[in-house]
């Protein structure tokens, strides 16, 4: 693991234990650094833990009666392992959760109001709705009409652009390519890297998908039992002959620019 | 029967069951938030007419004056009741967030007997109890200010729901962690739901308190109120409204029809028969929410 000593990393877990319900320990001492601008993936199977690690940060972890039982985890310097979900939105941290997750029952333009910081006043509130909609078209279309009712790749995108009017430093998504046709989720994440981009937003990427993720990213951990078994950058680990195995489909001898060649082409297809 | 009977029977029928819906749209706003039928809503209710009376009579303030304090007082003791109560049980099963409501409505029936005893109190809001005349048709003025207060109260709260609290509360009510996610405060929306709830109590309460007296009754009028709101849907305030006149127009009608071949006491059964039937054939009522499935 390589420390980037010059500047203070955004975000930084230190051994963070969790436990639900006092007994079940979902991640053993995982530790990840997410540098300023950065685009951080998180890859594991299922179960692996990268959820958990999301919501031990996000504090979304006391709805599920899971505590961090050890470790710290510091974002902007401020140590926030205790602290109140909203407050941490408030700080400048947003997590899309998995599944998607919109407020059916109200319009796409409601659910961008209804996660309006506190005292955001109405012209900030249209000036960055009108952006999130530059974001995605898509959804300007169809902002009048159910959440409930947009597609899948729809809902996705409105539950990342409910997440950026809370206007986040830090924006973490889990699976956002779940359930979607790949089309679908080399649109979303390359406007993801479009913001990270133009924003410098640092984003926090959990997948199981790990060859799209690692097409964006610029460093990635691989969880599994709820440890960090590895870490580097996008490039060694797509060259890792584990991951090439295990996680991107290729087996022995087979050429990655193969493999890469063969999603593309499906890609078109679908 | 002559014609006018019947206009008079459905007229007067409406105004009541537009007071049934000031009180279901206690029941509306706190199933809006938390997903739960509130079984404590009769009890907010004859605790907001008793502090209304006691800050009247035993206190000896204006009317004017008692019913926004009590307003006041129900908006704080909403908050309390989620702050104290319900917070704990966030994230539970909603059996037992219901449970607690009905446990809650049992005990403010204990605490207002024990404060002020069993025997009846009069709300005196001194509105005339001479009839008003439509044409042939009497009107009684209490319910018609009643009627007035819950139409008052529904257009407020259909304005309240476009605002951004207001659609931060719906978004409570649709996904709790979707709420926490971006920051909503899901405990405070709650809470203002509550505090909302217990402030339309008080308006209910003293309408109700003035028509049939300030007294445990009260809280009896949760069957009533409970059947219009399920009819309306539980959470269309739209819904509380429209199902309060269709079922204050069948008791009214309908008793007068039935109560000749029965003895008597046909109210109960048709409001019991709406309650049930709406259950069995159409359990997201009129006006009610459905669960979204995309095809």
């Amino acid at each position: 693991m390589q420390e980037k000593v010059e500047v203070q990393p955004i975000l930084s877990m230190n051994s963070v234990e969790v436990l639900y319900d006092n007994v079940m320990m979902a991640i053993k001492g995982v530790s990840v650094q997410v540098p300023k601008g950065e685009m951080i993936a998180l890859l594991g199977s299922n179960g692996a833990g990268k959820s958990t690690t999301l919501k031990a940060i996000s504090g979304l972890l006391k709805a599920e009666r899971g505590r961090v039982s050890r470790g710290e985890i510091k974002f902007e310097g401020t140590d926030i392992t205790g602290m109140l979900a909203q407050n941490r939105v408030e700080m400048g941290i947003c997590h899309v959760i998995e599944g998607r997750r919109v407020f059916e029952h109200l319009t796409p333009d409601e659910n961008l109001t209804a996660a309006a910081p506190k005292g955001m006043s109405r012209s900030v509130l249209n000036a960055e709705k009108e952006k999130i909609y530059n974001y995605f078209p898509r959804l300007a279309e169809r902002r009048n009409s159910l959440a409930g009712y947009l597609s899948g790749g729809e809902q996705q995108m409105l539950a990342i652009g409910r997440a950026l009017v809370t206007q986040p430093s830090l924006l973490m998504l889990d699976e956002p390519s779940l359930g979607l046709a790949p089309f679908l989720v080399a649109e979303i994440f390359g406007i993801l890297q479009k913001i990270n981009q133009e924003e410098g937003m640092s984003v926090l990427l959990v997948e199981q998908n790990a060859l799209a993720a690692l097409e964006i990213v610029s460093e990635g951990y691989l969880i599994e039992n709820g440890r960090v078994v590895m870490n580097g950058t996008a490039e060694a680990l797509k060259s890792n002959s584990d991951i090439q195995e295990f996680y991107l489909g290729g087996g022995e001898g087979t050429d990655f620019h193969n493999v890469k060649h063969y999603s593309r082409r499906k890609r078109w297809l679908s | 029967m002559d014609l006018v009977f019947l206009a008079e029977l459905a007229i007067n029928g409406a105004l009541t069951g537009l007071l049934y819906s000031l009180f279901a749209i206690g029941l509306v706003l706190i199933y809006k938030a938390s997903s739960v039928p509130n079984l404590a809503q009769g009890g907010l209710t004859m605790v907001g007419a008793y502090v209304v009376v006691a800050l009247a009579s035993d206190v000896g303030l204006p009317l004017w004056l008692a019913i926004p304090l009590g307003a006041v007082f129900m908006f704080a003791l909403g908050f309390g009741i989620e702050r104290v109560a319900l917070r704990r049980l966030a994230g539970r099963p909603v059996v037992m967030i219901l449970m607690l409501t009905l446990g809650l409505d049992i005990f403010l029936r204990g605490v207002t007997l024990a404060i002020w005893g069993g025997t009846s109190r009069s709300m005196d809001l001194g509105v005339s109890y001479e009839p008003l005349f439509l044409g042939d048709i009497f009107i009684s003025r209490i319910h018609l200010v009643g009627a007035g207060v819950a139409i008052g109260l529904f257009v407020a709260f259909m304005i309240f729901f476009r605002s951004r609290s207001g659609i931060k509360l719906r978004a409570i009510a649709d996904d709790y962690m979707a709420s926490w996610s971006v920051g909503i405060s899901v405990e405070r929306g709650v809470g203002l739901s509550w505090a909302l709830a217990s402030v339309v109590a008080v308006a209910a309460g003293v309408i109700w308190g003035e028509i049939q007296g300030v007294d445990q009754a009260l809280s009896l009028l949760l069957l009533k109120g409970l059947t219009v709101a399920v009819l309306g849907g539980l959470d269309s305030i739209l819904g509380a409204v429209v199902a309060g006149i269709i079922l204050g127009i069948i008791e009214n009608v309908g008793s007068d029809f039935l109560d000749p071949l029965v003895g008597g006491g046909s109210r109960e059964l048709i409001v019991a028969a709406v309650l049930i039937l709406t259950v069995m054939i159409r359990p997201h009522g009129l006006f009610g929410r459905h669960d979204i499935e995309r095809v």
